[in-house]
């Protein structure tokens, strides 16, 4: 899977890189618009992640021309510009997502896996690790092809984890993942364990390893 | 009292005073000017009548003629005298007048003469202007003054703050309408006087100044909230990444997951000014109709196994109500009166909201404040020092209330607290 990062932040595109590439993405980079039509032009991606205010032009533009090119990169627009005419404005340019500064790294690994996701749904709707398989179409889980029934809010959480495999997922990136703006009404975690506990419950019962690890003080890992 | 009502009254006055006092005055110098009149023909009469009479040099018998005179004559009376000479001199005097039953004032001159070798007293009178007549006529005449003045004052005092003011009244009306975060400039008319153009220059530059620094403070909030958002994306990405390392401690992972939730504060915080810099901004003007009913509905269900966590029960009247406006604020505005409601709140307490004819009533249980419910609405005051509160959430409320329009009441009732939003 190949990714390009076009964002002048240096730190930022650092981070973001070092974290997709424990998913095993390759990641390239592009810190100015020039040079990220350059690579556009030359290179194919699965997925691009798309920062608007770039130092030597709008990002807007170069989504522009990705989608004149006739291509089918997966773009997720990132910004800092909480703004809705961007949203409407890049959602209707053709971009696949969008993500607005900050956010949580395992946030964007899930939005950029769903984003690749939805590119080869020709081909792969199934999501699988180990005995445990997800079909993204039916939004159905089975172990060992024995069908596990999830509520809405353990079958995100579990699509979740399965996007940051072996990576630690913390409790406030959990819960702004499940709640949205809601989160910010809990002090407690209380409900992101009870949905770990239910869906750790439900997945060895069905004859599944237990693969969420707790990690202490901070979230959980989903791995072997 | 009115700027031009003070100078009127003080002319008014003024002009009263000197009326009144203009009456004596010129009673007083009208008669002393008559009475010289007078005195003047007097004294030509005495003359013509002693030149007349030296003329007469062959009357031996002009101790009669004068007699006879005397008895006939009414304003002239001349009689022999015990010789003890006087000065001429002149004297008002009064007369009873048999025919009109009354008094009449007479000027008379008294001079001793010699006739013929004779001394004798003329004494010639001569009818003056009755005095009360006098003060009769000029009473009316100063009244009629008065009168004039007054109205005269009042017509020209109505006439000029209708005119003369106009410019003035202008501008202070558009000062009155004045709202710093609204209105562009204030545009005065040209007038051609002084002072007004001078005051209307004042007010233009000042509200142009005053409008200039409100938005250059505007837009510093919003770029200091942009550009805050990269370093705290920089911030939360290390965060992430550290999470990762497996040689963390116990003792570290719990720094960074108090770090992470500081930083998530942040990011909340600098969301919340980002909202209330873009509603000021008028950045949502797309309107569109939006069915309340439905996204109360959805908002809530959302929000109900989150509620549900700290025993929360919220219960919905439902009623249809549909608005014409911006969906992104009116989410925002429903978003954060449902979270306060339930933020706070007490354990096993309850919120109820309520739609019915354009109206919606979101109450909560919780005890009353201390504060008063005018600071509740301000920004960054907050009650108990709740770390999830960023204290920006019922600003925004009154914010978006204020942009489109609504109505927001507040009241504390029945142990409940209600935040009432009129469309």
């Amino acid at each position: 899977m190949k990714i390009l990062i076009i964002e002048d932040e240096k730190e930022l595109v650092k981070s973001m890189a070092q974290y997709l590439r424990q998913e095993s993405y390759v990641c390239e980079i592009a810190y100015s618009a020039r040079e990220a039509k350059e690579k556009i032009t030359v290179f194919e991606y699965d997925c691009i992640l798309l920062d608007i205010n770039l130092p030597d032009g709008n990002g807007l533009q170069l989504l522009e021309m990705l989608k004149e090119a006739g291509k089918t990169d997966g773009v997720i627009i990132i910004t800092a510009k909480n703004s809705l005419e961007d949203r409407v404005q890049g959602l209707n340019l053709g971009a696949d997502d969008y993500l607005s500064k900050p956010f949580y790294l395992p946030e964007l690994s899930a939005r950029v896996s769903a984003v690749i996701r939805r590119k080869q749904f020709e081909g792969n709707t199934r999501l699988a690790f180990h005995e445990i398989n997800v079909d993204l179409l039916g939004r159905t889980v089975s172990v060992n092809n024995n069908f596990i029934d999830l509520t809405r809010k353990e079958y995100n959480l579990l699509i979740f984890l399965l996007s940051n495999k072996n990576r630690v997922a913390s409790k406030n990136a959990i819960a702004e993942h499940l709640s949205g703006d809601d989160a910010e009404l809990l002090d407690k975690f209380d409900f992101i364990y009870s949905h770990i506990k239910n869906l750790k419950k439900k997945l060895t019962e069905g004859g599944a390893n237990d693969y969420i690890k707790t990690v202490y003080g901070l979230g959980y890992k989903f791995g072997l | 009292m009115r700027l031009l009502q003070l100078s009127l009254r003080t002319l008014l006055v003024y002009s009263l005073i000197l009326v009144i006092l203009s009456i004596p005055v010129s009673l007083f110098s009208i008669r002393e000017i008559l009475n010289e009149e007078v005195d003047e023909n007097l004294e030509v009469q005495a003359s013509q009548f002693l030149d007349h009479i030296k003329g007469f040099t062959y009357l031996d018998d002009l101790e009669t003629d004068l007699e006879v005179l005397d008895q006939l004559s009414y304003n002239i009376h001349i009689k022999p005298s015990d010789g003890h000479h006087e000065q001429s001199h002149f004297e008002t005097i009064t007369v009873f007048d048999s025919l009109e039953q009354e008094n009449h004032p007479f000027r008379q001159l008294s001079s001793s003469v010699d006739i013929k070798g004779k001394p004798y007293m003329l004494t010639i009178q001569m009818s003056l202007v009755d005095n009360d007549q006098l003060v009769l006529v000029i009473s009316l005449v100063q009244t009629a003054l008065i009168v004039l003045l007054i109205a005269g004052l009042l017509f020209i005092n109505r006439s000029l703050s209708r005119k003369i003011w106009k410019p003035f009244y202008a501008t202070l009306n558009q000062l009155k309408a004045y709202e710093l975060d609204k209105s562009k400039t204030i545009e005065p008319e040209i007038t051609n006087i002084i002072e007004f153009d001078d005051l209307n220059k004042t007010v233009s530059s000042l509200t142009d100044r005053t409008r200039k620094v409100y938005l250059e403070q505007k837009e510093f909030i919003e770029n200091a909230s942009h550009e805050l958002q990269t370093p705290l994306a920089i911030f939360h990405g290390k965060l992430d990444l550290l999470m990762q390392s497996p040689t963390l401690s116990e003792a570290d992972a719990a720094t960074l997951s108090e770090l992470e939730s500081t930083a998530k504060r942040m990011s909340r915080l600098n969301k919340n000014l980002l909202l209330l810099s873009k509603i000021d901004n008028e950045q949502f003007i797309d309107k569109e109709e939006v069915d309340l009913d439905k996204l109360v509905l959805d908002l809530l269900t959302n929000l109900r196994p989150v509620a549900e966590l700290d025993h929360i029960p919220i219960a919905y009247n439902a009623s249809v109500c549909m608005l014409n406006c911006s969906r992104a604020l009116i989410e925002v505005l429903l978003t954060n009166l449902f979270h306060n409601a339930i933020r706070h709140n007490i354990p096993h307490g309850k919120v109820v909201v309520e739609l019915k004819e354009q109206t919606l009533q979101v109450s909560n249980t919780c005890p009353p404040l201390k504060m008063s419910p005018e600071k509740m609405f301000e920004r960054f005051s907050k009650e108990n020092g709740s770390i999830n509160s960023t204290g920006l959430g019922l600003s925004i409320v009154r914010k978006i209330c204020d942009t489109c329009g609504y109505e927001l009441n507040y009241n504390y009732k029945d142990a409940m607290h209600h935040f009432i939003v009129r469309f």
